[in-house]
């Protein structure tokens, strides 16, 4: 905890938004993409501390999604100084979503409807909640774009670049 | 939800919060109960509690109630005081290490299932010592002034019957300065019940002393308040046996003898009655009074309205005194220290309604005070009633969070207070099944408390997060790890270790590798710590494919967990190691049966394309019948479903490793593991394995128990080979950077005959650790069967059958250059080795490529090249290719038949290799041969090879055969050469055509052609040849060009050179041009084709290097066609100059066409001869202008004046340019004397002659072109087809040619 809290606080002396983490989790509970994507100093222990505080989060989020229709859970889970924001996915909305943008994919959409509840968390220290849900609704975008790929596997890891830069990028601007 | 009493909050109360006794002793009282293995306290600990002793009470209500249980604690006036901080600790780590050895878990077996671990929670509680840990850091906070419950209500004086002077003794107990500080400080009423106690021991003899000492203390003290103990009555310790009543408490007694082995039945009976009295007649009736007085004053000053209005204002001034964090000091007989008290009695005597009100009354006046510690007290003990009262669940869990706050919020001072309140807090919470409230709580509680006691508390936070429901896994295990750092942290490693092994079952499977990698380091660790390798290295072994941790952390797990081999002192042998990781779709098995290879690259050429090279050079079928009785060869019936391999011939198998880590490792001792056994044993052992795998199916086995199985089985296999000869494994040492891959060959020998089957493959990693991995056949599938693909079933694709061993040739082609020049001819050597003892025979050859390789003859060998090439005076016409077949898809060629090749002896064979165009080729050469002994299944072998030839571009020959004008029989060759090399220079040395009936002939009849004779790079030239038809009547061309070529050469260097010529009819020259001509007839259709040439050229020496032979190049035009519009060909042949007297008469000549019908179908030919008509003739300037065309031509007729020199300038251009120039005299006309127009039929390939006559009048020049031929060529129906495709029109109509005819006249 102690070290936890040191590397977060050295963070802070740097300014800007030192820590954040952010993950996407499948529904299986696979991380199917991960990015440090905090101006902080990236450390070796932060990489395993991260992951537990968010995988630990994921129970949270567990009894949380199914109590709102919201997509964006906000802060769900905090570990000390460490808050762990959540945006869950809902099939509604990318069936929408793809509805009116291609026909062609509804039937390939139906087969993997599945993706609901894929859940983009973020682990931060800031409290700057509206970029934060600015960040994730851009990105949820950018997942969908992910998913109208026809050779992309649902659930399978997220290895395209592209995608990863623009993730930077959003980070970037709104954390 | 149940009674709040009977929850363990609930007990925990009762048990915590009850009166103190204050006991004050004498040392003799200690030493009679010494004897016992207890002191005083000890002693009379298990009479302190009741459970039924049915006491009325009445508080301040007229209703009295029964209270049933009840508990006094008895404590030295010593202890009475906040205990010590670092023995408290040292007390509590105790308790931990205690429970750590108490773990009967077996840490070494494998971590709990999952399932397992929740239902074990739900049936049972949880460790527990987790409560005796609980209670004891409760325990440290006590004594403290701000809380009236510690405080004794009674004191106990005893004094022992021996002591002298007995109530002195009592008066001087109770004024010595022995006293708590809580006494002295003035914190609490020093004016306390007061009991006295006489001890005797009654081995000390009689109790007539003591009962005299009694008496007089009755008359000392008061009758009601003493009282006599008579212990160890029990004669030589055999007391009554009554073990049970001490061993729930600690006794720091580890003597032999068991406590109280004094103590009969009387003495016990007489301390309960002790007791019972004590409580029921003296403590609780003093309570009982001191809050009735309490309650009085508190209501006469605090109670009502008027007392409130005057304690706000009363509160309100002395506001800003004082702001100490400890708050005021509060004396006893402070109002607020005596609220205190009567809440604290009126709890402890179960009255809560009458402690909440009072709490409540006292919190608000604390607060005011901003006396915070004092607050939170209260607040905590507001609390607590109200959990016993059971309502309003949610002040109490507000006012034990304002407490919880308020004691962190002071700080250390605090802190224990906080803990403590933490803990009652997540009890109350944990009663009402609020689990996920509770473990953050505790988590809160972690935070303040070193890290013993906050791994505990974490640990407790786990447990809460299991029970909560649904069980929140993921939570448990982050706690469950953050426990295990703070055991650690306190070098709790087997606490620790238990911690881990909890969340290793929880994160096990999942996909978050860093977590995953987490969790095994550390247990790995922890484990090696405790020395229990085994395990530990077990979960070392999960992170050792870490690819995605930086290069800094795999530095570190990998030096751990060699240290921790180290440490273990012996290899240790894993199954399935991870470092390096073998890719498994990448094994691949290269074996021989009856299909050799002579370089590896021959492997992996696809086998479809072996097979149908070899297509007819193999015995179609395997089954080669010896008699017909034998309906099969016994091979191919045993060995059906698998391969079959030779003794004596290695099996080799390519496995791919690969380095998953940033950093090198190194490898060794990579070998295969192989399991040699008869045929008999391998059936039986099928069998059996068909047995195992069925029962496996059955019941199936945990995956971990089957690793071990299959670790087991490898090493037995290898164990068994160490010793055992019957086949040869080879090893490999290799050393894989970071994330490299590498391809690794490992070959396994058979020396004898039996089923070999290739089990899995073992190495070595860094010199420590034995790595085995099977190849399991599932895994491997089709993969790696070549051959009989589709007749084997996958499981026996590692099995062998093999058989005796057999000769096997092994070759090479010698000199074989990667890199070839298009054209460059070159011998070559097969060498073919026969290293067995056998020989071979009947050897057949098949290459892919004959246009490129061909074989030579024996008579090559040995002679001088390229001298050999060069033309003998003799010419011996080998006939090479008679022993040779040009199969569909390549050459067969059969050695001769005394070709044999003995056992140990190498045979060599020639070669030639020539490659017509630039490009890259893959050549595919195989051998076959017969086996001269039959005793075994296989009758023969192919030994295949392959070649990759680069060819790089040399000389562009390009050739253009126009007819030539002035005769029929001659052509004019124009031949083009570009040489495409960038720096060499090539020396031309002859062109030759092919066939008898053409003759080439340099232009300039004796001039050189090329005096410099060499082309440098990139230059081009062009040549002109004339070629000359040789038969004089036939044209017919049945004869092939190969079956004899003949053929006439031209030296390119000057005439008079000495150099020889080349043969281009010897072998392979020869040969070459064969296959060239059928690849370009191939390629080049249409034209008929009338001649073949070959250009051979040598390499020009360079300077540099000195070549030890000269680099000969041949390139072959071959169907080289005229370029020519018309298939009909003539020529006008008559005189050219005479002189005649026209004054006799005018002059009749005589000419002759000759006409050639050069296409394949019937000509049918017309001749128009058109007369010279001036009128009709255009105007002169006409015909000055008149353009090239043959159209325009036509019109110009008549006279024409013509410079003669045009004829032999532009001997090339048969319709060339006429300067069109009208006879000084146009009015003296020629006139066609025979028929006008003349029919002829012309079969194909004929030539005939037709007749002309011309009259002329007049001498002078003329030009005899105006006439013209139509043809029509009369295609039968089948070669109308053939004609549409190429581009021969079927008719058309060509003008004369000029022929310039002189008349002089004649003197």
């Amino acid at each position: 905890m102690a070290r936890i809290r040191e590397c977060n606080t050295a963070g802070q002396r740097k300014g800007m938004a030192s820590t954040a983490c952010f993950i996407i989790v499948s529904r299986n509970d696979i991380p199917i993409y991960e990015a440090e994507v905090g101006s902080a100093l990236k450390k070796e222990e932060a990489a395993h501390q991260h992951q537990f505080i968010l995988h630990a989060a994921l129970d949270i989020v567990q009894d949380l999604a199914w109590t709102t229709s919201a997509m964006f859970l906000k802060t769900v889970d905090k570990f000390n100084d460490l808050v762990v924001s959540v945006y869950v996915t809902a099939v509604k909305k990318i069936y929408g979503h793809i509805h009116c943008c291609f026909i062609v994919f509804i039937l390939l959409f139906s087969l993997t409807n599945h993706i609901i509840h894929t859940r983009l968390m973020l682990l931060h220290d800031s409290r700057n909640e509206d970029g934060i849900k600015s960040f994730f609704q851009e990105v949820h975008e950018l997942y969908i774009k992910i998913l109208l790929n026809p050779l992309y596997l649902p659930g399978s890891r997220i290895t395209s670049s592209h995608f990863d830069t623009k993730v930077r990028a959003l980070a970037r601007k709104y954390l | 939800m149940l009674d709040p009493a009977s929850s363990y909050l609930g007990k925990m109360l009762l048990e915590e919060i009850t009166p103190v006794v204050m006991v004050l002793r004498t040392p003799l009282v200690e030493e009679s109960c010494i004897k016992n293995g207890l002191n005083f306290v000890q002693m009379l600990n298990p009479f302190c509690v009741f459970n039924n002793i049915d006491v009325p009470v009445r508080t301040v209500s007229d209703q009295p109630y029964r209270l049933q249980k009840f508990k006094c604690r008895l404590f030295y006036a010593s202890d009475i005081r906040q205990p010590n901080k670092e023995a408290a600790n040292e007390h509590l780590k105790q308790v931990v290490i205690h429970a750590s050895e108490k773990d009967t878990t077996d840490l070494c077996s494998d971590p709990p299932q999952l399932e397992n671990i929740l239902t074990v929670a739900k049936t049972e509680s949880l460790p527990s010592w987790f409560q005796v840990f609980n209670k004891e850091l409760v325990r440290t906070s006590a004594f403290s002034e701000h809380e009236a419950f510690d405080h004794p209500v009674a004191c106990l004086l005893v004094v022992s019957s021996k002591d002298e002077q007995p109530i002195n003794k009592f008066v001087d107990l109770f004024n010595t300065n022995q006293f708590p500080s809580l006494l002295n400080d003035g914190a609490m009423d020093p004016k306390i019940l007061k009991h006295y106690l006489l001890i005797h021991d009654n081995q000390d003899g009689s109790s007539e002393k003591a009962m005299n000492i009694l008496t007089e203390m009755k008359s000392t003290f008061g009758t009601n308040d003493c009282r006599l103990l008579c212990i160890n009555s029990a004669q030589e310790g055999l007391g009554d046996q009554q073990d049970g009543a001490w061993l729930p408490y600690e006794t720091d007694t580890s003597l032999d003898q068991h406590p109280g082995c004094f103590l009969n039945i009387d003495d016990l009976n007489e301390m309960k009655d002790l007791m019972q009295d004590l409580s029921s007649k003296h403590i609780i009736p003093y309570m009982e009074q001191k809050i009735r007085v309490l309650n009085q004053q508190v209501s006469a000053t605090r109670k009502g309205f008027r007392n409130q209005i005057k304690n706000l204002w009363w509160r309100k001034g002395k506001e800003d005194t004082q702001d100490a964090p400890s708050g005021p000091m509060y004396t006893f007989s402070s109002i607020e220290s005596q609220i205190r008290v009567l809440g604290d009695y009126a709890f402890m005597l179960r009255d809560y309604e009458l402690a909440l009100s009072n709490y409540r009354l006292l919190s608000t006046d604390y607060k005011l005070d901003k006396a915070w510690k004092r607050y939170a007290g209260v607040q905590e003990m507001q609390a607590l009633t109200y959990f016993m009262l059971d309502q309003s669940r949610k002040d109490a869990e507000y006012c034990m969070e304002n407490a919880f706050n308020t004691y962190l919020k002071l700080g250390s001072s605090g802190q224990r207070n906080a803990t403590r309140c933490g803990l009652w807090w997540t009890e109350m919470l944990k009663c009402r099944d609020m689990y996920k409230e509770a473990a953050g709580v505790y988590f809160r509680i972690s935070n303040e408390e070193p890290s013993l006691h906050a791994a505990v508390m974490l640990e407790q936070a786990s447990y809460c997060y299991l029970l909560s429901n649904p069980p929140m896994l993921r939570k448990y295990g982050f706690h469950l790890v953050l426990a295990g750092n703070r055991y650690q942290i306190s070098d709790q490693r087997k606490h620790a270790i238990r911690t881990y092994r909890g969340a290793v079952a929880v994160y096990k499977g999942n996909t978050w590798n860093y977590i995953n990698d987490h969790v095994h380091f550390h247990i790995g660790k922890w484990y090696a710590f405790l020395e229990l390798f085994d395990v530990a290295i077990k979960h070392m072994l999960e992170v050792l494919e870490c690819s995605h941790q930086s290069i800094v952390m795999q530095e570190l797990f990998l030096r751990d967990f060699l240290q921790i081999v180290q440490k273990m002192g012996k290899t240790f042998e894993v199954f399935k190691l991870q470092l390096p990781v073998i890719n498994m779709p990448s094994l691949k098995v290269i074996f021989e049966d009856h299909r050799t290879y002579a370089s590896p690259t021959a492997v992996n050429v696809s086998e479809s394309l072996w097979r149908s090279l070899e297509e007819d050079m193999v015995p179609s079928i395997p089954t080669l019948r010896i008699n017909w009785l034998e309906s099969q060869p016994k091979y191919a019936k045993k060995y059906k479903d698998s391969n079959v391999c030779v003794a004596g011939e290695a099996i080799k198998v390519e496995i791919e490793f690969r380095n998953p880590l940033q950093i090198s490792i190194s490898v060794s001792g990579v070998s295969l593991i192989c399991q040699l056994s008869s045929e008999n044993e391998a059936k039986e052992s099928a069998e059996l394995g068909d047995q195992s795998v069925s029962g496996v199916d059955g019941h199936p086995l945990a995956s971990g128990y089957q690793n071990d199985l299959e670790l087991q089985k490898l090493k037995n296999s290898w164990e068994l080979n160490a010793g055992s000869s019957s086949f040869i494994l080879s090893e490999v040492d290799f050393f894989l950077g970071g994330r490299e891959t590498t391809v690794v060959q490992l070959t396994v020998t058979p020396r004898v005959e039996g089923i070999l089957e290739v089990v899995g493959v073992r190495w070595k990693f860094s010199d420590s650790v034995v790595g085995y991995h099977n190849f399991d056949s599932a895994l491997v599938k089709k993969k790696i069967v070549r051959g009989r693909k589709a007749r084997q079933s996958s499981s026996s694709n590692l099995k062998f059958t093999v058989i005796k061993g057999l000769p096997k040739l092994e070759g090479c082609i010698h000199r074989l250059p990667k890199i070839a020049y298009a054209g460059e001819l070159q011998r070559l050597v097969l060498e073919l080795r026969n290293e067995s003892e056998f020989p071979v025979k009947n050897m057949k050859m098949k290459i892919s490529q004959p246009r490129i390789l061909i074989p030579g003859t024996l008579e090559d060998m040995n002679a001088e090249f390229p001298a050999c090439l060069e033309k003998q005076q003799q010419s011996t016409s080998s006939n090479l290719l008679a022993n040779s077949v040009h199969g569909s898809n390549g050459l067969l060629f059969s050695f001769p038949e005394l070709v044999t090749i003995g056992g140990g002896t190498t045979f060599l064979w020639p070669l030639w290799l020539r490659a017509g165009e630039p490009g890259s080729i893959s050549l595919f050469i195989s051998v076959y041969y017969e086996m001269e002994n039959l005793s075994s299944g296989m009758r023969y072998r192919t030994l295949r090879m392959h070649y990759d030839l680069e060819v790089l571009p040399t000389l562009d020959v390009s050739v253009k055969i126009s007819p030539c004008p002035s005769r029929l029989q001659e052509f004019l060759v124009r031949m083009d050469i570009v040489n495409r090399t960038s720096s060499e220079t090539y020396k031309l040395q002859q062109l030759s055509s092919i066939g008898h009936q053409w003759k080439i002939l340099s232009l300039p009849s004796d001039g050189t052609i090329c005096p410099s004779q060499s082309l440098v790079a990139g230059q081009a030239l062009s040549c002109f040849f004339k070629l000359e038809n040789c038969s004089k009547s036939t044209w017919d061309d049945s004869v092939s060009a190969h079956s004899a070529i003949l053929g006439s050469d031209v030296r390119l260097g000057s005439q008079g050179s000495e150099e020889s010529i080349f043969d281009i009819s010897s072998t392979p020259v020869a040969d070459f041009h064969h296959y060239e001509r059928l690849h370009q007839e191939k390629s080049n259709q249409g034209h008929p084709s009338i001649a073949d040439f070959i250009l051979i050229s040598q390499l020009q020496e360079t300077r540099t290097g000195p070549s030890d032979s000269p680099r000969l190049f041949s390139h072959h035009a071959c169907n080289c066609s005229i370029a020519s519009t018309s298939p009909v060909w003539w020529l006008m042949d008559g005189p050219r100059a005479l002189n005649h007297d026209f004054s006799l008469s005018f002059c009749e000549i005589k000419l002759y066409l000759t006409i050639h019908n050069s296409s394949n179908a019937v000509a049918s030919i017309r001749i128009n001869t058109v007369d010279a008509n001036p009128s009709t003739s255009g105007p002169l300037s006409d015909a000055v202008v008149a353009p090239q065309s043959l159209a325009s031509f036509g019109h110009q007729v008549g006279w024409h004046n013509v410079s003669l020199t045009n004829d032999t300038k532009d001997s090339s251009d048969a319709v060339g340019s006429q300067v069109g120039k009208s006879s000084s005299d146009g009015t003296a006309p020629f006139i066609w004397s025979a028929s006008s127009c003349t029919l002829i039929k012309l079969g194909p390939m004929s030539t005939t002659k037709v007749p002309l006559q011309i009259c002329l009048f007049s001498p002078g020049t003329f030009d005899l072109s105006s006439y013209s031929l139509h043809w029509n060529l009369q295609f039968s129906d089948d070669e109308v087809f053939v004609a549409e495709k190429t581009i021969q029109s079927s008719s058309g109509t060509s003008q004369g040619h000029p022929y310039y005819l002189t008349v002089l006249q004649s003197p």
